[in-house]
């Protein structure tokens, strides 16, 4: 008869299981979300190695014919003027991870605070404050605002960031506040009132690290609308304004296809596909690894 | 009676988001924006000179009566003339809007009509491969920037590389034949790039009313999944869908008229605009910026009452 209560115990799950070693289980039986991982990390590789200048360091020199073929020397054959095109595409691959990682800590940053702010004292003056300035920048077109900023900076270089970190913070914060009402009438938050910390305190040290999970998933949705957005934004002319990326290549290309030349459409559309496609992977298994109310 | 009243009362709490958009823009484009005093004088201009063009450009006056005018200009359409062509702005966008919502509407439309069918189609069939194999394709969709599938599009439909059945670009329009002509390959591109986010939101929001407990009741009395998928399950999504809708407005028909007309070359606004932001035009910038933020708010409200019109339950506080 010992044996049974044994049995069981293996069987059940583990006591005090907590939300982030449930998560990592429930990540690793993902199988599209772990290839999703793998290939975001084999592009961070190469990102890194642009970086250290390991690879494609000859992006900017022209070192072929025009439109050159694909050959072994050229593995996407060369531009218009003669650059090689596998050389610039992964090039803005650093571009890339640059981009979304700058605009996606930032705006997850900006997002969690004025969203902890806003959904502890919910009701109040700060809250309000917050939504309105929600409601504004969600009512203002993203490319017209990100046109505005540029037309206002005179074509800084940073007017894409600034745009995008301004309008991406809003969706993270939305989550955020809804979570932190929540949060805020627990026990624990209760015993730090008591213990005497300040609201502040309160806001970083108890509410902001239990909103993780949701600024996790939040930082990777982000990163992908970056990438997506530079695209259409280089292509408008005021994304990119020095150095590669695939919106660039892409702008490029758009005067080539029609001459029946695809090879730097190609390059990188395929690339970005790869990445986006990826990290939404990843982002989606991350989001159901997450989900507390999720069972499989 | 209190329909009416509640339309006030919305009218009235959208003023802030009205004064928070034109302010915003008002920053940006006017008071933060490029000096063009110097653009409009001649070469050695006197002091006295640039003082004129300065009390004509209003850049001599205070901040607040700066941003009034601005908002006066909004709400009496008058921006004054285009720096480039010198057509007035109002003449310009009268012009121009209307082939830009001909452009745009179909896909807008469509798109998100196929949406929602193929997610109701995918969550009654929950779980099976019809299920999975549409929403790959979704996600394969969804992981296709636009200007990729405009491009794309146009070789295959439109370039002597691929089919050639339409228009490479243009918009030469004498006859509902030509509409078609030149609206079907970005018409083509628009629902391609909707449909992945469109198909995606509306499975999650009809999954989620498929698990209440009145569809579990409608099955036990007998319905057959037809009516409960068009009675009991997509009434009740009413309110995310046009929620989603109407928020997708800006997204599809602002991005979508800059990226079709600018890459088709169609005299919409998106092209105006786009050369705008090209050539730093401010009046006619702060027109499109303005006017298209304003609306949007205004959408908005209107939302809220369509919900509170389709949806008795809503509070009316």
């Amino acid at each position: 008869m010992a044996a049974a209560p044994e049995t069981i115990a293996r069987v059940a799950a583990p006591p005090h299981q907590g939300l982030w070693s449930k998560a990592f289980h429930k990540f690793c039986r993902d199988r599209a979300g772990l290839v999703g991982l793998w290939v975001v990390v084999l592009y961070a590789i190469v990102a890194l190695g642009v970086w250290l200048g390991l690879w494609a360091s000859d992006w900017a020199e022209v070192t072929g014919p025009k439109w050159g073929p694909v050959s072994a020397e050229h593995w996407f054959g060369t531009n218009l003027i003669g650059q090689d095109i596998f050389a610039r595409a992964l090039y803005s691959t650093r571009t890339a991870f640059e981009l979304g990682l700058v605009v996606a800590v930032l705006s997850t940053f900006v997002g969690a605070v004025l969203g902890a702010f806003a959904g502890f004292f919910s009701g109040g003056w700060i809250d309000e404050l917050v939504l309105w300035f929600m409601g504004v920048i969600d009512s203002i077109p993203f490319y017209l605002l990100v046109a505005a900023i540029a037309f206002s900076l005179g074509d800084s270089p940073y007017a894409m960031y600034i745009a995008m970190i301004a309008t991406f913070w809003v969706g993270t914060s939305r989550l955020v506040r809804g979570e932190v009402i929540k949060l805020k009438e627990l026990e624990f938050v209760e015993a730090a009132h008591a213990i005497g910390l300040s609201e502040v305190a309160i806001i970083f040290r108890h509410i902001l690290p239990n909103t993780f999970h949701i600024l996790l998933v939040q930082a990777t949705i982000t990163f992908v609308a970056a990438i997506k957005s530079e695209v259409i934004l280089s292509f408008l002319g005021i994304g990119i304004q020095d150095g590669m990326s695939w919106g660039l290549m892409i702008a490029e290309s758009t005067i080539e296809v029609l001459a029946g030349f695809f090879n730097n459409f190609i390059a990188a559309s395929l690339l970005m596909f790869g990445l986006v496609m990826a990290f939404n992977m990843f982002s989606d298994a991350l989001q159901d690894a997450l989900d507390p109310r999720s069972v499989r | 009676m209190e329909l009416l009243q509640y339309t006030l009362r919305k009218l009235i709490a959208g003023i802030p988001l009205i004064f928070g958009v034109t302010f915003i823009s008002f920053l940006l484009m006017v008071y933060f924006g490029p000096d063009k005093t110097y653009d409009l004088l001649g070469k050695n201009p006197t002091e006295q000179q640039i003082a004129e063009i300065r009390s004509e450009l209003g850049y001599d006056q205070p901040f607040v009566a700066r941003y009034f005018n601005y908002v006066t200009e909004l709400a009496t359409l008058n921006f004054g003339r285009s720096e480039s062509t010198g057509e007035k702005v109002s003449d310009l966008l009268a012009r121009t809007i209307p082939v830009s919502l001909a452009l745009v509407t179909p896909g807008f439309v469509l798109g998100n009509l196929f949406g929602v069918l193929l997610a109701l189609f995918a969550a009654s069939r929950r779980g099976s491969w019809v299920d999975k194999t549409i929403m790959g394709c979704s996600a394969v969709g969804m992981s296709i920037s636009f200007l990729i599938a405009i491009i794309a599009f146009q070789l295959v439909f439109s370039s002597s590389y691929g089919l050639g059945w339409f228009p490479v670009r243009g918009w030469n329009i004498h006859s509902p034949l030509d509409y078609l002509r030149y609206v079907t390959v970005p018409t083509l591109a628009t629902v391609f790039v909707a449909l992945g986010y469109n198909t995606r939101f509306y499975r999650a929001v009809i999954v989620e009313e498929l698990s209440r407990d009145h569809v579990r009741t409608a099955k036990a009395f007998g319905v057959s999944p037809a009516k409960i998928l068009s009675v009991h399950v997509l009434k009740n999504c009413a309110i995310p869908i046009i929620t989603r809708v109407v928020f997708s407005i800006p997204f599809i028909v602002i991005s979508g008229s800059l990226l079709l007309e600018t890459y088709f070359g169609i005299p919409g606004v998106g092209k105006v605009a786009f050369d705008a932001i090209t050539t730093g035009n401010q009046p006619v910038l702060k027109a499109v910026v303005g006017l298209t933020a304003v609306l949007f708010v205004l959408a908005q409200i209107l939302t809220d009452i369509l919900y509170r019109v389709a949806d008795p339950r809503v509070s009316l506080n």
